[in-house]
C-alpha cells in the first residue's frame, strides 16, 4: 500500500515537473529543459509510460508551449533512442483515435507536434511529408463534403509554419509539389456557404475571407519569405549540437479513416478582421492581414482565451502577458481576437458574458489603454454597423450596454447625434434604440433619459408599465369593465380559482371592442378581462406575476385550451406589457414552462398582425430563440431519460444472466419504456412542427414584400428586408445542429424550387455549410 | 451538519448575492443574471421590520451549469453602480430572506 501512494506521489511530481517548465522562471528555458530531460531520463527506466502519457497530454492541452515540448522529446531522443520511437508511437496512435474520433482541433496539435519534431531531429522529414501526402490525397477522395477534405488540408497548413524551412532546405521538391496540389484543390472549392458565415457583408475596409483561402495567403507569403517567420521560440535552436547527433524514427504509415457519415467535420469560418496597421498608434507595427506573424498571434491569442475562459480574471493576466508583446500593439490585437470570438457565426464559442466580463477585466487591468482601444473599436463597428450582420449587430448592443452598465453609462453619445433623424429600421438607429433599451432592463428609465443628451428623446425607450385598460379613461363603456372590477376585489379578497371561473361565466364570445368571435374555441373577452387583470393585480415584480400566475394556473390552461386561445393570450399579455420588454420576455417563458402556452403558439403569435409593427424589434427574436431552445431542451431531456432507461434496462439483463439478484424497483417496465418513447415521439414531432411554422412564415412574409417590391418597382432590399432575412438566417445559425435533423423535410416541403430566389439562397448556404 | 452542507452547496443552483444597492429591483437583477442562463426564481432579501429591500437577495438558476456561468463572471462585476458579491448558497428557505433589521 506504501509503495502505491509513492508511485501516486511520483506521478504527480513529474506531472508538475513536465507541466511546468517553460513558464516564468529564474534561469533560463534552455537550462530549465536540460534540467528536466536529465531527471526524466533518470526516471524513465521505472516510470517511461508515465512519462510518455504526460507528455502526450501537454501536445494536446498545452499547445502554446509546443516548442518547449518538441525539445524536451528531442532531448529524450537524444539520450535514449527507444524512448524517443516509443513516443512517437504513442502520439501516433492518439492521432488516429482522434481523427477516427472527430477530435480535430486534438489532431490538429498532434500533427504540428510531429512537424515540429522534424525540427528536433526526431523525426525524418521524409516521413513527415509523407503523412502529408496521404492527408492532402483525401481532396482526391469520391463523395465526401467538401469541409472533409478542408480539415485535413488545414492539418497540413497549420503545421507549415513550423517545419516549412525544414522541408525548403531539405525537401524542396516534394514540398513543392505537395502545395501544388493543395493549390489545385483550394482554386476549385465551392464557396456558397460565405455569405451565412459573414460579420459584414461588404469587403471594405477589409477583405472577408474564408479561413482557409486566408491561411493559404499567408502560407503563400511565408514561402516568398523563404520560410522565415518572426514569432515562433524555438527552444531547440540553441541544443542544435546534442540534436543533430541524434537518431531520427521514421512515422508509422497513417491512412485517414475513410469518410462515414456520422462524423461532424468542424464548420467553415471567415476571418474576422477590424483593424489594420493605420489603425494602431505609431511606435508598434500591426502584421498585415496576410503575414504569418498574424495567424500565429491570433492563434496563440485564441489558445490562451481557450486554456483561461473559466477564470476571467486570469484569462486577462494571461492576454495581456502574452510573450512576444513589445512588437507588437498586443492591446489592438487582444481586441479584435475577442471581437472575432464574439461574433463569429454560427454562434461565440463561449458565453457573451464572458466576452463582456473579460473586457472589463482587461479594462481594470490596462485603466489608461485598454478603455481607449475598445472606445476606437467600438466607433468603428458602429461607423460599418450598415453592413454589419443582423446577428452580430444583436451581440454588440447586448455588449456595449453591458459595458456601459459597468462605467456609469458614460459615452461620446453626441459623436452619434446623426441616427436621431434617421429611419427607425436605419442600423445605426437601431443599434442606439436597443442599446438603451437594454441600458433600461441594467437601471432605471430616469438614469437612461439622463445619460443621453437631450437630443436623444426619439430614441428613448417608453417608461415601462403595464397598461390595464379596464381602468383606463373611457373604460365605463367597454363591455369587460363590470367583470374586471369585480374580479379585482375577488383576488384581493383571496377568491379560489373556481370562484373566479364563476366570476367569468356569463362575459359573452366577443372581443374586448365588442366585435362578434365566431370561434367556439376560445373566448377572447374572457381572456382579455381574466388575464389583463391578473397581470395588472402582479404587475408590481416579476415575483408578484409570478405569484398571480401560479394561482390561476387551472383558469389560465381552461382559457387558452386551444392553439388560437393560447395566441389570443399572448396577444394580452402584448397589450399589458408593450412597454416593458423584459416582463414580456420573463412572462412568455413562465407561460411555456408552465404549458400554459406552447412553442409554436408563441411562434404563430410572433408572426402574427398584431406584433408586425415590433417585428423587427430585438426582444421579439429573443423570445423566439429561447423558445426553441426550450422545445430542444424538452427533446434532448426526453431522450436523456429513454437512454437512461434503455441502459438501466441492459444492466438488469447482464446481472439476471450472471445469476445476480436483480432488485425490481430499479428497472424500467417494457411499458414504461414505450410510454417514454411516446413523449420523445410526440416531443420530436412538435419540434419538427415549431420549425416548419417558423419557416413557412417567413417565407410567407419576406414573399409578400418580394412581391409588393416588384410590383410597385421599387428596391427590395430595405433596411426592414435586411433585418427579417438575416432573422431567418439566426434560426438556421443558431440551432443549427437540430434544422440538419429536419433539413430533407424542409427542402421538400418549404425550401423548394418556386421559392424565391433571395429566400431560397438562405437555405442554400445554410445546406453547404456541411456539404 | 458540515459535510451535508458541503455536498449541498456543489450541487446547488442558488447564489447568495451580496452588496445591492436598496433601490435595485428585481428586474435589474433578473437582466444580468439571465445572461448566464435561465433564472427560475429571485428571492429580495427584506428588512425583517420594514419589509423593504435590504441589500441582499438569492437568485435561483434551473441548471447548476448556468449559476457556474454566473459565479465565473458576474462576481465583483457592477449593478446599479455597486460592485455585487456572489456566493453558492445551499439554497433558500422561507423565513430566509429576512435580513438584520
Amino acid at each position: 500500500r506504501r509503495i502505491a501512494t509513492d508511485d501516486v506521489d511520483i506521478e504527480d511530481r513529474l506531472e508538475s515537473l513536465i507541466t511546468r517548465v517553460g513558464e516564468k522562471s529564474t534561469s533560463s528555458l534552455e537550462s530549465n529543459l536540460e534540467g528536466l530531460a536529465s531527471v526524466l531520463e533518470t526516471d524513465i527506466p521505472n516510470y517511461k509510460h508515465q512519462i510518455m502519457k504526460i507528455l502526450c497530454q501537454c501536445v494536446v492541452k498545452l499547445p502554446e508551449k509546443l516548442t518547449v515540448y518538441t525539445t524536451l522529446v528531442g532531448l529524450l531522443n537524444a539520450k535514449n533512442y527507444n524512448c524517443g520511437g516509443e513516443f512517437v508511437e504513442m502520439l501516433m496512435r492518439n492521432l488516429k483515435e482522434a481523427l477516427k474520433a472527430g477530435e480535430f482541433e486534438n489532431a490538429r496539435m498532434m500533427v504540428r507536434f510531429l512537424a515540429d519534431l522534424v525540427n528536433c531531429h526526431v523525426l525524418v522529414a521524409t516521413s513527415l511529408l509523407q503523412m502529408f501526402d496521404s492527408f492532402v490525397e483525401v481532396t482526391l477522395e469520391d463523395n465526401i463534403p467538401q469541409v472533409r477534405s478542408d480539415i485535413y488540408i488545414y492539418l497540413v497548413l497549420s503545421a507549415l509554419p513550423w517545419v516549412g524551412r525544414e522541408l525548403f532546405e531539405k525537401k524542396e521538391m516534394e514540398l513543392n509539389n505537395m502545395l501544388i496540389t493543395i493549390d489545385n484543390y483550394l482554386s476549385k472549392r465551392q464557396k456558397i456557404h460565405l455569405p451565412a458565415l459573414r460579420v459584414w457583408t461588404t469587403d471594405g475596409p477589409h477583405l472577408q475571407e474564408e479561413y482557409l483561402d486566408c491561411l493559404w495567403a499567408q502560407i503563400k507569403n511565408l514561402r516568398s519569405n523563404k520560410w522565415m517567420e518572426k514569432q515562433i521560440v524555438r527552444p531547440y535552436l540553441a541544443f542544435d549540437s546534442v540534436l543533430c547527433d541524434a537518431l531520427q524514427h521514421t512515422l508509422p504509415q497513417i491512412i485517414p479513416p475513410s469518410h462515414n457519415k456520422s462524423v461532424l467535420y468542424p464548420l467553415p469560418r471567415v476571418v474576422f478582421r477590424l483593424f489594420d496597421y493605420t489603425d494602431v498608434p505609431q511606435g508598434s507595427v500591426l502584421p498585415g492581414s496576410h503575414a504569418i506573424e498574424r495567424y500565429l498571434i491570433e492563434e496563440q491569442l485564441d489558445r490562451i482565451i481557450h486554456t483561461n475562459h473559466v477564470e476571467r480574471k486570469d484569462c486577462a493576466m494571461a492576454l495581456l502577458g502574452y510573450p512576444a508583446k513589445n512588437k507588437i500593439p498586443l492591446n489592438y490585437m487582444i481586441v479584435e481576437v475577442m471581437f472575432g470570438q464574439l461574433f463569429s457565426l454560427p454562434r461565440a464559442p463561449y458565453l457573451d458574458l464572458f466576452y463582456g466580463s473579460t473586457f472589463i477585466e482587461l479594462c481594470k487591468l490596462q485603466p489608461t489603454t485598454m478603455p481607449e482601444v475598445l472606445a476606437q473599436a467600438s466607433e468603428m463597428l458602429f461607423d460599418r454597423i450598415d453592413s454589419m450582420h443582423s446577428i452580430c449587430v444583436e451581440r454588440f448592443v447586448q455588449w456595449f450596454a453591458y459595458h456601459l452598465s459597468n462605467f456609469q453609462y458614460k459615452w461620446s453619445w453626441d459623436d452619434w447625434e446623426e441616427c436621431v433623424n434617421m429611419d427607425a429600421n436605419a442600423p445605426k438607429s437601431k443599434f442606439v434604440r436597443e442599446v438603451l433599451l437594454q441600458c433600461l432592463r441594467f437601471s432605471y428609465h430616469q438614469r437612461v433619459v439622463e445619460s443621453v443628451p437631450e437630443s436623444f428623446a426619439p430614441l428613448l425607450p417608453a417608461e415601462p408599465k403595464a397598461h390595464y385598460r379596464y381602468e383606463q379613461e373611457g373604460a365605463g363603456s367597454l363591455t369587460g369593465t363590470m367583470h374586471a372590477h369585480k374580479l379585482i376585489s375577488s383576488i384581493r379578497s383571496k377568491c379560489t380559482p373556481e370562484e373566479a371561473a364563476i366570476s367569468m361565466k356569463e362575459l359573452p364570445n366577443v372581443y374586448p371592442n365588442g366585435q362578434e368571435n365566431e370561434n367556439p374555441s376560445f373566448n377572447p373577452l374572457k381572456i382579455d378581462v381574466f388575464f389583463s387583470t391578473l397581470l395588472h393585480l402582479g404587475s408590481k415584480s416579476i415575483s408578484h406575476s409570478f405569484a398571480a400566475l401560479a394561482k390561476f394556473h387551472p383558469n389560465l390552461k381552461s382559457l387558452a385550451e386551444f392553439d388560437d386561445g393560447k395566441v389570443c393570450l399572448l396577444k394580452v399579455l402584448y397589450e399589458v406589457w408593450k412597454t416593458n420588454q423584459q416582463m414580456m420576455v420573463v412572462l412568455v417563458d413562465k407561460l411555456l414552462r408552465t404549458e400554459v402556452v406552447d412553442c409554436s403558439s408563441v411562434a404563430n403569435w410572433l408572426f402574427s398582425f398584431e406584433m408586425q409593427h415590433d417585428f423587427t424589434s430585438f426582444y421579439v427574436w429573443e423570445i423566439m430563440h429561447s423558445t426553441i431552445k426550450k422545445m430542444s431542451r424538452h427533446v434532448d431531456q426526453l431522450q436523456q431519460e429513454v437512454d437512461n432507461a434503455h441502459d438501466k434496462q441492459e444492466a438488469a439483463k447482464r446481472k439476471e444472466q450472471d445469476g445476480l439478484d436483480v432488485l425490481d424497483d430499479d428497472v424500467p417496465t417494457d411499458e414504461a419504456i414505450e410510454r417514454m418513447e411516446e413523449r420523445l415521439e410526440s416531443a420530436t414531432s412538435a419540434q419538427k412542427n415549431l420549425f416548419l411554422v417558423i419557416f413557412q412564415r417567413f417565407i410567407i412574409v419576406l414573399t409578400e414584400h418580394l412581391a409588393r417590391c416588384e410590383s410597385a418597382g421599387v428596391d427590395y432590399n430595405t433596411p426592414w428586408y435586411k433585418w427579417v432575412i438575416e432573422r431567418l438566417q439566426q434560426v438556421f445559425l443558431m440551432h443549427h445542429e437540430l434544422v440538419f435533423r429536419y433539413i430533407n423535410t424542409l427542402e421538400q416541403l418549404l425550401f423548394t424550387s418556386d421559392v424565391d430566389i433571395h429566400i431560397l439562397e438562405v437555405f442554400q448556404q445554410f445546406c453547404a455549410l456541411r456539404s | 451538519n458540515r459535510s451535508e452542507q458541503e455536498k449541498c452547496l456543489l450541487e446547488s443552483t442558488t447564489l447568495y448575492v451580496g452588496n445591492l444597492s436598496f433601490y435595485t429591483s428585481e428586474g435589474q437583477i433578473h437582466e444580468l443574471f439571465s445572461r448566464a442562463g435561465d433564472v427560475k426564481r429571485i428571492i429580495m432579501g427584506l428588512d425583517k421590520v420594514q419589509k423593504t429591500p435590504c441589500g441582499f437577495c438569492f437568485v435561483e438558476y434551473y441548471l447548476r451549469a448556468d449559476a457556474e456561468s454566473a459565479m465565473r463572471y458576474i462576481n465583483g462585476t457592477r449593478l446599479d453602480d455597486r460592485i455585487i458579491r456572489t456566493d453558492w448558497d445551499a439554497g433558500f428557505k422561507e423565513g430566509r430572506q429576512y435580513g438584520r433589521g
